[in-house]
């Protein structure tokens, strides 16, 4: 399996002025599901990413959802590919990175 | 230290469907009500997942099935470990908590008569008992619950990671917690506590649960002082997808939906082999031989490429699975799996049978302390049939929810102990500090579910048992002590609640490996390769584990009497 970039949104509100993009370059041993991909950065890459590590992998809790190439969807639902963008939903407040406060 | 301080009559800690239970049934007491989840209060937890079952034994698709039949199915399920009037309990309200969650809002699936569609999903059950809705039986229960904790505008809070239970002499008075968003610590105090923190499938590289069932309830239980039972009994079962990983440890509950006379597993050599493994030479054996005989097969070089075995594609055609599964085979195609060709299947950890130890009213053995569900201990003994959760945390969570509410009225919330308190927080707080330079928590997580995998999974010896618990107290008095985290600021800082989690596996790994290494024999759940047979002369016992100043205890102690095996006599 080839190496994949994925681009992530960060942000953290106490430091940062304004949100940023983060590329990550990848090389897991096989296929890896969008929210497996983010844990993977976390665990290989960058441990001061910020996300929600819920995976119910049914698609029914709904926690994991994020714009996915501007699109929301669950996170452990879609196959990571090279060059995706991942993202919170827009409007929401940022707590850090990835996570967002719930309603 | 403290950033804000709470107090409630009765604290719920998880938020899953026994703590919505609980929740529910102690606000309708008249208590005040907080529920805290680790993740969002009514989406976390495992209830939600519930794909096949829910064991209530009405009659009506068999008028011979009832409650007794039901108990007895469960005592034998339990090789005779179930703690008798907790299995009587939760057989004999089964039929009330259907009630209930239907008053609720839940509704099931239904024959045109109307009545409840029963099943039978294996042969732990005499007759057809478990009801469902489609494959996904956990939405509506979890719908319905969140709805009355809407309606009773019940307070919780997300992403709350409790860290210590909080006591007043003997008698449990609160928590202190971390809260994830706001980097805040919290004292909350509390007349009493319920427990429903699930279980701890995360202690495994493989399971079915969700990556926060990391154990927690157990270790605060422990720590608090209160008994845990039976937690050697770790429910691992054979029907997990193992390739692509994507999906690895997704389950695909085959085996209730078998043509008749397939067998469904063939290994390496294309030999089918599950027969050779149950004492009944069934192709379909009862669930937890599917694991071992998996197992088996792998460690004689018959594996499949990934360790597990191969799902024999005609055993149960596509138009039953699409028919019976739907949302279990979409998510599986979506992920590529070829529902028409042979799937890689293997071993997966899936539940904890025993648990923080409880009487009939879910009380655990110190004051103040609630339990129920996967975290709690005694309905189940060495095995939990399936079907049989969804009952005893709907019974069990109503009780605990009664049971807290009165204890907490007549006892108030507790004073607060700063010294106890002020520790705690330091403790919290030094994971963040940069004096830590060990290796961050994924880093220990990984080694300690390899050694869960590799000597307290499937197949437990003496020799990889001790191994395994000398490795646990090295990592508590070690790596837990330089572990590090990525950067130290407070808000959002998963790998600081992951740290705090991993302190938290440890401390119950090492329960359950000692254990599992003091059960000299196999049961249930609980195989060991050195003492291969059942035991009853020796081991019709159950294993109780204190915690004695730092050191865990572990005390075999003669199970209480099925009171229907006396009549008998």
């Amino acid at each position: 399996m080839a190496a994949l970039k994925i681009t992530l949104f960060r942000y953290d509100p106490a430091c940062d002025s304004e949100p940023r993009y983060q590329d990550y370059v990848i090389d897991p041993d096989g296929p890896l599901s969008v929210l497996q991909a983010i844990r993977y950065v976390y665990h290989n890459s960058d441990g001061s990413l910020s996300f929600r590590n819920s995976d119910c992998r049914r698609g029914v809790c709904g926690i994991c959802s994020m714009m996915i190439d501007g699109r929301r969807q669950l996170t452990c639902m879609c196959l990571a590919t090279d060059g995706i963008k991942i993202e919170p939903p827009p409007n929401r407040k940022i707590v850090k990175d990835l996570v967002f406060e719930t309603d | 230290m403290i950033d804000r301080t709470i107090e409630t009559d009765v604290l719920v800690i998880g938020g899953g469907g026994g703590g919505l239970r609980a929740a529910v049934a102690a606000h309708d007491e008249g208590a005040r009500v907080l529920i805290l989840s680790k993740g969002i209060v009514g989406k976390s937890g495992l209830t939600q997942t519930a794909v096949t079952g829910f064991q209530v034994a009405f009659g009506y698709a068999d008028p011979r099935d009832n409650a007794a039949v039901h108990y007895a199915d469960t005592i034998r399920g339990g090789y005779g470990l179930a703690d008798p009037e907790l299995a009587r309990i939760f057989t004999a309200e089964a039929v009330e908590a259907v009630d209930d969650i239907e008053s609720f809002g839940a509704r099931f699936d239904r024959e045109a008569n109307g009545k409840l569609v029963q099943r039978k999903l294996d042969s732990s059950q005499t007759y057809p008992r478990s009801i469902k809705k489609g494959d996904s039986l956990g939405t509506p229960i979890m719908q319905a619950l969140r709805r009355q904790i809407n309606k009773r505008d019940i307070p919780r809070l997300h992403e709350i990671l409790v860290t210590r239970l909080l006591k007043d002499g003997d008698r449990v008075c609160g928590a202190i917690a971390v809260d994830f968003q706001k980097g805040a610590l919290l004292e909350i105090r509390a007349g009493a506590v319920v427990m429903a923190t699930g279980g701890a499938g995360e202690l495994f590289p493989v399971h079915s649960n969700t990556p926060d069932s990391t154990g927690d309830g157990y270790a605060l239980a422990l720590d608090a002082g209160a008994d845990l039972v039976d937690v050697e009994f770790l429910l691992m079962l054979g029907h997990a997808v193992l390739h692509p990983a994507t999906v690895r440890g997704v389950l695909f509950t085959f085996q209730y939906l078998l043509n008749k006379g397939a067998r469904p597993l063939y290994n390496a050599d294309g030999e089918p082999f599950l027969a050779r493994y149950d004492p009944e030479g069934s192709d379909n054996p009862a669930r937890h031989i599917y694991a071992r005989a998996i197992h088996g097969e792998v460690r004689a070089g018959r594996g499949s490429p990934h360790g597990g075995a191969f799902f024999d594609p005609g055993s149960v055609s596509i138009k039953t699975l699409m028919a019976s599964l739907p949302s279990q085979t979409k998510y599986l195609q979506s992920f590529g799996v070829d529902m028409t060709k042979p799937i890689e299947v293997g071993a997966a950890a899936h539940y904890v049978c025993g648990g923080i130890k409880i009487g009939a009213r879910a009380e655990s053995t110190i004051q103040g302390l609630f339990a129920v569900g996967e975290c709690s201990g005694g309905p189940h003994g060495a095995g939990r049939i399936g079907g049989n959760s969804l009952t005893e945390i709907l019974v069990f969570g109503k009780r605990a929810g009664i049971a807290a509410s009165e204890f907490a009225g007549s006892h108030g919330a507790g004073p607060s102990d700063a010294a106890i308190i002020a520790a705690e927080s330091d403790r919290i707080l030094d994971y963040l500090s940069d004096r830590r330079t060990g290796p961050r928590p994924n880093v220990i997580k990984a080694m300690l579910q390899k050694l869960m995998n590799d000597h307290v999974g499937v197949v437990r010896n003496d020799e990889g048992l001790r191994e395994a618990v000398a490795r646990f107290e090295r990592m508590e008095a070690v790596d837990l002590c330089t572990m590090s985290v990525a950067e130290s600021n407070r808000i959002g800082n998963y790998d600081w609640i992951e740290a705090l989690e991993v302190t938290a596996m440890v401390r119950f790994a090492r329960a359950m490996a000692g254990a599992a290494l003091k059960r000299t024999e196999s049961r249930g759940a609980h195989y060991r390769e050195d003492y291969p047979e059942l035991d009853n002369e020796a081991w019709l016992k159950n294993i109780i584990i204190r915690k004695d100043s730092d050191e865990l205890a572990f005390e075999p102690r003669a199970c209480a009497p099925d009171p229907t095996l006396e009549t008998a006599e």
